[in-house]
């Protein structure tokens, strides 16, 4: 199965520049560069168990720097605009009894995941380590993944070489991963609040540090090990999940 | 070797830049192309702000891909905030200087040669300096490596003495408190301490890399960390916020030690083995009790109480940060004096060198490079650093006092590198008129800012991606920017190559007979480490010395004379480990920790800071409010404004408005989004948008910094807007320190 991602479609499409070199480009045509045999061929690695990995994002260390979204656009070189990395902000109390929250929205990696189901033409599947890609040049931009994800984190965009609606969001970095690499929002968090590693270690973590913000925060809560069948993005939450706009 | 998906997606990406010349439909001809290219990872330093992260640039057929932070680096750890990632957008940004350019009329100018523009400059300079004498002239800068070694060269050689930096807007304050009491503003150990309070510092917004990842570290190892701060800011919400009436900090610190005078929880082995003057602090301290303080601050003393109870348990683990701006650096008339009393609290604690206390690291010391240098002038200063303002910094002077004395006509010439004063000190109107005055104003820059258009030439330097500078002592490490692209635009020459040139016009060659890469070797020649060996890793490990290291770090320059220590230092101790013997010898003039200042004496200042309100008093009329700005951990200063991926973020959550307390809104009729009008006592006006929120104290109005550029030549910027406090605060001047009172702005405010 060929999947490009959406950094490699605009590398593709933007040197090509035109409609046909596009779809040559897009297609297991011949004209397509060798470099993408590999690409289509993990083969060429030692077969391994595949291992059910996670991104930890422990929200009570988040300072909202937005690093994680930086590095998550240079990446996957998106547009200016777009982003796969947003956050819901939630203030209770009044001055000077003030708390403050942030979550982290983006794709959840649900294990059960609708938008999967839903897309009309493939575009959406699930990789080994249990996060949801997507084949950017597959995607039509129909808005049907949008109409079910329970997150609502898919954005419908104009890709902006091709003018194609596309859809946009968070890959797991696909591409970094595949080699045992880490996601680009993990590198780079300067409070260590993103986290990867495999899904039983990760959920630990998750656990042992709500164990510890209980002493402050009652309601804090470990997000992702059941909801949607177990998500790939788990989060630490401070207070209950109806709190945040995005979360179920 | 194979060629992985990563690889394949860097080559892939890298050839979009050369579509043009290969033929869009030639698809093989590509693919060769890219499969010939090399991604190359290439070590050098950020230059979004002042921290200089080590990083790699991902470089592919010569264009940066992105940045990673370099592992070895003390202050990235691997890591990188978001400006360092924007870089990539900063070096391709539109409002780039591309070539020498000589102005023409108002923020116009023309491209012209660098010999014409070199040799203009050197016959105008040569005149002034004829005409008027070296004290009508002036050098500043943004003091960064290789700055620090080629602008005040260049000005000493010419006989010029007033070489300044930003600090007035910085910490200003806070360095001449530190110095003064425990020997330099030391960092606190903050990853392995117990006990942290804040004061006014926000970590996780006002970024160096390295830092926000320490202080995360610790607020995840479960020690008590406290935010003191009339806002609750990113980095409060994480921690304990313990909300404060601004400008009342001082109030608060001498509360706290009041406590542990009083109730015997001060270091008494350190109290009587390492300081001076405690006996007439104690006396002076017994009037500031928490319940006098509450009145103040509006702390409750029972808190403060808490406070102070809870670091003497953790002592000597415990610190006060030593803060860096906000309260303790150059915002309310009370600013140095409030460092002074933070240097107390850790003084009674005596955590000065312990894990966990104030850091006293071991440091790197670079060789001392043996040409020719020019004689330090005895030309008077033109800003009143050490005269007018005794305890002022030479090191880093007070550009706004020399822009007073332009407007006077008593400053002629102004030769300003990699720092943008008129927009980064109040006032506005005040620095940019100084700067009119100039009968000559060389600046030498990468983009159009807002001092770069008011000068007669503007000399073009190359990005930080594309230019090589002076080797850093950073940590236990030597670092260094390294060139990993080539010029983008290839009229640009780096500082050292202007500062050459300029040098050999103006007569005073004979100081600059040496090379970068000499001067580098020279500064390396005691350390087992080769030039070319660290301009391929970029940072490494160096042979750190037993001997205390000043701390570097915003607005250092050289330590001025009467900074250092007077004996020399019997041993050496770093904060690591289980408790430590006291560190026997600080930078002050006795080696000792000074509660009681001769040098504040003798300059007419409290030998024992004492409280004094800010100089706009702490009572508003009820439709007033103070102006305090901070920063937001994606934009750097006025600098990154233009950036698009950053202006974009600022877009996306609409964070340029000001923050209003919501009561107070409602009271004055102000909803969210609304635009209001503010009136400065000096009946300056601007308008603003208003965010309305919880999270911040009655009285204050929170202008995110940065924000509003002037220029002409950042589009995007003009797509933002938004306020910036400098175009209404007044022009002053702090005694003690001359810092520039920043957040000394009161405003009336009503709705637009």
């Amino acid at each position: 199965m060929s999947s490009i991602t959406r950094r490699e479609f605009i590398k593709l499409s933007s040197v090509a520049g035109a409609a046909t070199a596009f779809a040559a480009a897009c297609a297991s045509a011949p004209e397509a560069p060798p470099e993408q045999a590999p690409v289509a061929e993990p083969s060429e690695k030692e077969p391994k168990e595949p291992v059910r990995m996670a991104l930890l994002m422990d929200n009570s260390l988040c300072v909202n720097c937005q690093s994680c979204r930086l590095a998550c656009q240079n990446e996957n070189n998106l547009p200016v605009s777009e982003k796969y990395i947003r956050f819901d902000y939630v203030d209770s109390g009044s001055f000077p009894s003030v708390r403050h929250h942030v979550n982290r929205h983006s794709c959840q990696h649900c294990s059960t995941a609708p938008c999967v189901d839903i897309c009309p033409v493939d575009a959406l599947y699930k990789g080994e380590e249990g996060f949801t890609h997507m084949e950017f040049e597959t995607c039509i931009g129909c808005g049907a993944c949008l109409s079910v994800c329970p997150f609502e984190v898919p954005v419908i965009s104009q890709e902006p070489e091709s003018g194609a609606p596309k859809m946009y969001k968070c890959n797991a970095c696909k591409h970094l991963i595949v080699d045992g690499g880490v996601p680009a929002c993990a590198t780079t968090c300067i409070t260590n609040a993103v986290d990867y590693g495999p899904w039983d270690e990760m959920l630990k973590k998750a656990e042992d540090r709500v164990a510890v913000l209980r002493q402050q925060y009652r309601d804090a809560t470990v997000y992702g090990e059941t909801q949607q069948d177990g998500l790939g993005l788990i989060l630490v939450l401070r207070t209950p999940p109806e709190d945040y706009p995005h979360l179920v | 070797m194979g060629m992985d998906r990563r690889t394949f997606f860097k080559r892939t990406a890298g050839v979009a830049i050369a579509a043009g010349a290969i033929g869009a439909l030639d698809m093989k001809a590509w693919a060769q192309t890219v499969k010939d290219a090399p991604v190359d990872k290439r070590p050098s330093l950020c230059n979004m702000c002042t921290s200089e992260c080590g990083m790699h640039i991902h470089v592919k057929n010569g264009r940066p891909w992105k940045v990673t932070g370099h592992p070895d680096h003390p202050v990235s750890n691997g890591k990188l905030c978001p400006r360092a990632h924007a870089g990539l957008h900063w070096i391709y940004d539109p409002a780039r200087v591309k070539t020498p350019l000589k102005r023409v009329g108002e923020w116009e100018f023309e491209e012209i040669s660098w010999e014409q523009a070199t040799d203009e400059i050197a016959e105008k300079m040569r005149e002034i300096i004829d005409e008027h004498g070296t004290e009508a002239v002036f050098g500043a800068q943004y003091p960064r490596a290789t700055g620090n070694v080629y602008l005040p060269r260049l000005m000493h050689a010419l006989g010029v003495s007033t070489v300044q930096t930003h600090e007035a807007t910085c910490q200003a304050g806070r360095r001449i408190a530190m110095s003064e009491t425990m020997g330099a503003a030391f960092d606190a150990d903050w990853a392995n301490s117990d006990y942290l309070l804040f004061i006014g510092r926000n970590m996780g917004e006002a970024v160096r890399t390295g830092t926000a990842t320490a202080f995360a570290k610790a607020v995840e190892r479960g020690a008590k960390v406290v935010c003191v701060d009339p806002r609750l800011s990113q980095s409060a919400a994480i921690t304990e916020w313990v909300p404060i009436k601004p400008g009342t900090d001082l109030a608060l610190l001498l509360a706290i030690s009041n406590v542990l005078v009083t109730e015997n929880l001060f270091d008494r082995n350190y109290i009587s083995n390492h300081t001076n003057g405690f006996v007439p602090f104690r006396r002076h301290i017994a009037e500031y009790t928490p319940e006098w303080a509450e009145e103040i601050t509006e702390i409750p003393a029972a808190k403060i109480r808490e406070i102070a109870q809870d670091l003497a348990a953790a002592a000597p683990h415990c610190a006060v940060d030593t803060g860096w701006k906000a309260a303790v650096g150059s915002c309310y008339a009370n600013s140095t004096d409030t460092a002074r009393a933070v240097a107390y609290v850790n003084g009674l604690l005596g955590n000065i060198g312990q894990r966990g206390g104030i850091s006293v690291p071991p440091g790197v010391i670079l060789g001392t490079p043996q040409f020719a240098t020019p004689d330090t002038p005895d030309a008077p200063r033109n800003d009143g650093a050490g005269t007018d303002f005794p305890l002022a910094s030479p090191a880093s002077g007070l550009p706004h006092v020399t822009m007073e004395r332009a407007q006077e006509g008593r400053v002629k010439a102004g030769f300003i590198r990699h720092f943008n004063p008129v927009r980064s000190f109040p006032n506005y109107d005040h620095m940019r008129a100084g700067m009119q005055a100039l009968d000559l104003l060389v600046v030498c820059e990468t983009h159009m800012s807002e001092t770069a258009i008011e000068a007669h030439y503007i000399l073009p330097e190359p990005s930080f991606a594309e230019r090589e500078e002076v080797v850093n002592a950073v940590g236990p490490t030597v670092a260094m920017r390294t060139k990993t692209i080539e010029k983008v635009h290839p009229d640009t020459k780096s500082f050292d190559e202007i500062a050459t040139l300029l040098a050999e016009k103006l007569g005073v060659g004979e100081y600059f007979a040496f090379t970068l890469d000499d001067w580098n070797e020279a500064l390396l020649a005691e350390q087992p480490i080769t030039l070319a060996e660290l301009k391929q890793s970029g940072t490494l490990a160096a042979e750190v010395s037993d001997e205390p290291v000043l701390p570097a770090g915003c607005g250092t320059l050289v330590p001025p004379a009467e900074q250092a220590p007077k004996t020399k230092p019997r041993a050496f101790l770093a904060s690591t480990g289980g408790d430590l013997e006291p560190v026997p010898q600080l930078f002050t003039r006795s080696g000792r920790f000074e509660f009681y200042s001769r040098e504040f004496e003798q300059a007419g200042f409290d030998p024992i800071a004492s409280w004094y309100e800010p100089k706009t008093g702490l009572e508003l009329a009820a439709n007033e409010f103070r102006v305090v700005h901070g920063k937001q951990a994606y934009h750097s200063h006025a600098a990154t404004n233009n950036i698009k991926i950053l202006a974009q973020i600022t877009k996306d959550y609409d964070s340029n408005r000001v923050w209003m307390n919501a009561s107070r809104a409602a009271e004055l009729g102000v909803g969210e989004n609304d635009t209001i009008r503010v009136r400065a006592r000096n009946g300056r006006t601007a308008e603003a948008r208003v965010k309305v929120t919880e999270r911040i104290h009655p009285d204050m109005l929170f202008a995110p910094a940065g924000y509003g550029n002037r220029t002409p030549y950042y589009e995007v910027s003009k797509e933002l807007g938004g306020f910036n406090p400098h175009d209404i605060a007044e022009y002053q001047k702090e005694p003690i320190s001359g810092h520039t009172m920043m957040s000394e702005l009161i405003v009336e405010v009503e709705p637009a």
